[in-house]
């Protein structure tokens, strides 16, 4: 394998990316559903980049999320009437995002990274909860009333450009913060990281007495992760739908969709938080037209036959079948 | 006034406490024994919670029978699901499990949403009430508080005095060794996983004391978290340690609300949920172990 | 001397595992420390790899001070391990598992990735895994496991390499063939052996230089292969555990 070919699988990532770009744009009435899936498809590859890698399970993933919006949420209310700022807000708003997840990370990574196991799923499982209710209960950020921001956001960048963002602007963010996750994947898999992660998620003991500093790999893989769900929550909560309340944005709820996406599509594969993304996407989207509310219903059983049956889920199936073959280059 | 306000919440934190205690020994014992954190705890104390309510708006059942119907309806839930799901995970990677028992906790979560609607209900066992001067107790939260503390005396005294229990605290010492030494130690994890799950949906039962109408599908969430905490309290691995993290519990978390309260301009009911958050990740970091406990893992 | 061991003492609550021993390893040694199961000797190893820190005494590795040094630093000083149960990263293929011994276990520090693959290649062929190269770790037998556990301390290019019960469950014909194995490539590469065994086995003692033999955590017996041997304290413990056979 050579320093070009050993990229190709973002051959295959960027192929699904631009059909379903394309497929949104041009199949009129589409753009709703094909927004919705880039979601879907950025949270699963953020999460994975931890989950799937390290093989942790942070149960209190959706609080990165959080932190994002709020960093969009606080540039744009907190900057708006500053004159001559214009779209730049935006891109501090970015960065205030990355900034807020990174802290949170590393707050909550000092505590739960030293643990195993299950003492860490523990130590994460309140974060996203204990965030938002020290936000009401503390009254930090306006509290429990949230923020709503259109209107600040339609004096920066103009009402017509503000509807455009929403409405268009936006979800190309995710697509590209999509892209950049999982060619941030591709880049670890192929270098020291992605060897080290490998050996930690298989046995922490073995791997540390190989040499390899676990606690520094885990880090380095916990705060990317959560570096791309603060992007995705700043793009994708706070501009899409210019509004933050608590407890919205800290709904386990969602990492519970992260979850099933990364299993679903196999957890640690390139592909798997693209195709998990898919899967879940549109079948909850038809299923919220023919079974209303009934979506969890459906896919918690579908999760635990996955974990018991199919532990390397879609992808991992399809990347042993294909190992040492022409396409299995293009599978990981 | 404020000292009295704290005594009397302090009295009632503890009488919650110890409810609190026995609703987390089942999360214990799982552990104790399978190694397994059932993240799905809290929606198994759902479960209570709903068979308590149908059996007392529609059967007119008061909650003292309930307790023991619900006991056994979870002996035989976890049955099912060790047998169907977690027998096949026993060597698998810790993210199995984990993932697993959460989503069979979302599994019954969504069945329970399905039957009965989302919408907040409750009940009321009237059987009066006791007046303390600094506070006033219902009679159903002391039961609920002396049925805790009997459960937890009797599933002691089954711990250390039957054959059964003495296999099973042989398999949390040492599985291997007990495997060794003839304890079956797969009927061992099948008894101790439904044991937990019935324990834990009983509990559900004894909580409805304390919420009227608080009975919902997603009420579980919380209780895992404060499971969770009361669990590291107590050392997570073991179930007396988990009745007492729970009695500790208790008095802080009301404890801190009386603080929190007399706080202007915070609201002190989100605070106090952020508080025990908070003290999880304190205990992790100080003894992952556990307070209570002297052992080590 | 190599490594040296001086009143070590590791306790589990009110368990003493490892009960002040004091040893020493001399560069390019064969050792090899037997005693009951038990006795100590797992411990032993995780108090020289890393695993744990003992309350007492003092290890020092090519005279640097490692008693409470993290495990991933002592790997790179040049101490190499494999476990009684085969632990490959199962997922990963062969190459890679090796790989990661030479990117993460030698003494230069930074290794490229390429650098790495390229070392595996030459270990695996070293011990003779080539036809399984690229398959993944999990699915190989339980021998070609541990040949590909050895492999990857290999790659880590150790000075001292533990090797806790490498024999366990092997066949007896290949038992022998696997020792002199571990013995021409220790000599070639001038690493020094410390195998742990739970017995006193024929083939163990036929390369190794000196005999350990822990029994409840202490040093009983410290001393050449053939003189432990005829030790009747020795004798006393294996014949006193009749159970263990």
């Amino acid at each position: 394998m050579n320093r070009v070919t050993q990229y190709y699988p973002i051959l295959p990532v960027l192929l699904a990316y631009a059909i379903l770009f394309i497929v949104g744009q041009t199949v009129s009435g589409t753009w709703q559903l094909v927004a919705t899936l880039l979601f879907y498809c950025a949270m699963g590859q953020a999460f994975n980049i931890f989950l799937g890698m390290t093989g942790y399970v942070d149960f209190g993933y959706v609080a990165f999320m959080g932190m994002g919006t709020y960093g969009m949420a606080l540039a744009i209310t907190r900057l708006a009437h500053l004159p001559g700022l214009g779209a730049v807000v935006i891109v501090i708003g970015f960065g205030l995002a990355l900034l807020m997840a990174t802290l949170l990370s590393l707050a909550v990574g000092a505590v739960a990274l030293r643990l195993r196991g299950a003492y860490f799923a523990i130590a994460t499982i309140g974060v996203n909860e204990g965030f938002r209710f020290l936000i009401e209960g503390a009254r930090i950020w306006n509290g429990a009333e949230g923020m709503i921001f259109t209107a600040q956001l339609v004096n920066i960048v103009g009402s017509e450009r503000a509807s455009r963002l929403m409405t268009y602007w936006a979800d190309v963010m995710v697509l590209a913060i999509a892209v950049l996750a999982a060619a941030v994947t591709l880049f670890y898999m192929r270098n020291r990281v992605g060897y080290a992660l490998t050996a930690l998620r298989e046995d922490e003991d073995a791997a540390k007495v190989m040499g390899i500093n676990v606690t520094k790999y885990k880090i380095i893989a916990f705060i990317t992760s959560a570096c791309f769900a603060g992007l995705v929550g700043a793009a994708s909560w706070a501009l899409k739908t210019p509004y933050v309340f608590p407890p919205e944005v800290f709904e386990i709820h969602y990492t519970v969709e992260a979850i099933i996406i990364v299993m679903l599509g196999g957890a640690g594969t390139l592909l798997g938080p693209i195709v998990g993304g898919l899967i879940y996407g549109i079948s909850k989207y038809y299923l919220s037209i023919f079974l209303p509310g009934l979506q969890l219903l459906v896919f918690a059983p579908i999760i635990i036959v996955i974990i018991v049956m199919f532990p390397e889920g879609v992808v991992g199936v399809l990347k042993n079948r294909t190992r040492n073959t022409a396409l299995g280059r293009f599978i990981i | 006034m404020v000292v009295e306000q704290m005594a009397g919440n302090l009295i009632q934190g503890l009488v919650l406490g110890a409810v609190y205690g026995m609703a987390t020994m089942g999360l214990s014992l799982i552990f104790g024994v399978l190694k397994v954190v059932n993240v799905g705890h809290g929606a198994f104390i759902m479960v209570g919670a709903f068979i308590a309510l149908l059996l007392f708006n529609t059967l007119g059942i008061n909650p003292v029978l309930a307790v023991p119907l619900a006991f056994l309806f979870g002996l035989g839930l976890g049955l099912l699901f060790y047998y169907s799901v977690m027998q096949r995970l026993i060597k698998a990677p810790e993210l199995a499990t984990l993932l697993a028992t959460f989503s069979l906790g979302l599994l019954l979560q969504e069945v329970v949403k399905l039957l009965f609607g989302s919408e907040y209900r409750g009940y009321n066992w009237a059987v009066g009430k006791i007046d303390l001067g600094i506070t006033v107790l219902p009679m159903s939260k002391l039961y609920a508080c002396a049925g805790s503390a009997l459960i937890a005396v009797l599933l002691y005294l089954w711990f250390n005095k039957t054959r059964a229990g003495s296999a099973m605290r042989s398999v949390v010492e040492d599985s291997e060794g007990a495997r060794v030494c003839g304890v079956n130690v797969g009927a061992a994890y099948a008894l101790s996983f439904s044991l937990g799950i019935g324990l834990t949906v009983a509990s559900g039962v004894l909580l409805t004391m304390f919420i009227p109408v608080g009975i919902n599908p997603y009420m579980g969430g919380h209780y895992t978290l404060k499971a969770f905490v009361i669990a590291v309290l107590g050392g997570l691995a073991s179930p007396y340690g988990a009745f007492f993290g729970g009695l500790v519990f208790g008095l802080l978390e009301n404890g801190s609300y009386t603080l929190f309260a007399l706080i202007p301009g915070v609201e002190p009911f989100a605070l106090t949920r952020f508080f025990s958050f908070l003290m999880l990740l304190i205990i992790l970091l100080i003894r992952p172990t556990g307070l209570l406990s002297e052992k080590r893992t | 001397m190599l490594l040296k061991l001086d009143n070590v003492t590791k306790r589990f609550g009110g368990l003493v595992a490892v009960d002040h021993v004091s040893l020493e390893i001399e560069r390019g040694q064969f050792v090899g420390i037997a005693g009951p199961n038990g006795s100590g000797k797992t411990t032993l190893f995780n108090c020289i790899s890393g695993v744990y820190f003992p309350e007492e005494g003092q290890i020092v590795f090519d005279d640097i001070d490692i008693t409470r040094m993290p495990p991933y630093k002592r790997a790179p000083l040049g101490i190499g391990r494999t476990f009684q149960i085969p632990r490959p990263f199962s997922s990963a293929t062969v190459r890679e598992n090796v790989a990661v011994g030479a990117m993460f276990g030698t003494m230069s520090g930074q290794i490229s990735v390429q650098e790495s693959l390229k070392m595996a290649d030459h270990t695996i062929e070293l011990v003779g895994l080539q036809a399984h190269r690229d398959k993944a770790a999990g699915s190989l037998t339980p021998v070609e496991k541990k040949m590909t556990e050895i492999a990857r301390a290999l790659a880590m290019k150790p000075k001292l390499l533990l090797m806790d019960e490498a024999m366990a469950g092997m066949h007896p014909n290949d038992i022998d063939e696997m020792v002199a194995f571990i013995k021409r490539i220790a000599r070639q590469e001038k690493i020094a052996i410390v195998a742990m065994v739970e017995h006193i086995m024929r083939a163990l003692v036929n390369m190794a230089e000196k005999v350990i033999v822990l029994h409840q955590g202490a040093k009983l017996v410290d001393a050449p292969t053939q003189e432990a041997l005829a030790d009747p304290r020795v004798i006393e413990v294996y014949l006193g555990h009749p159970k263990e056979t």
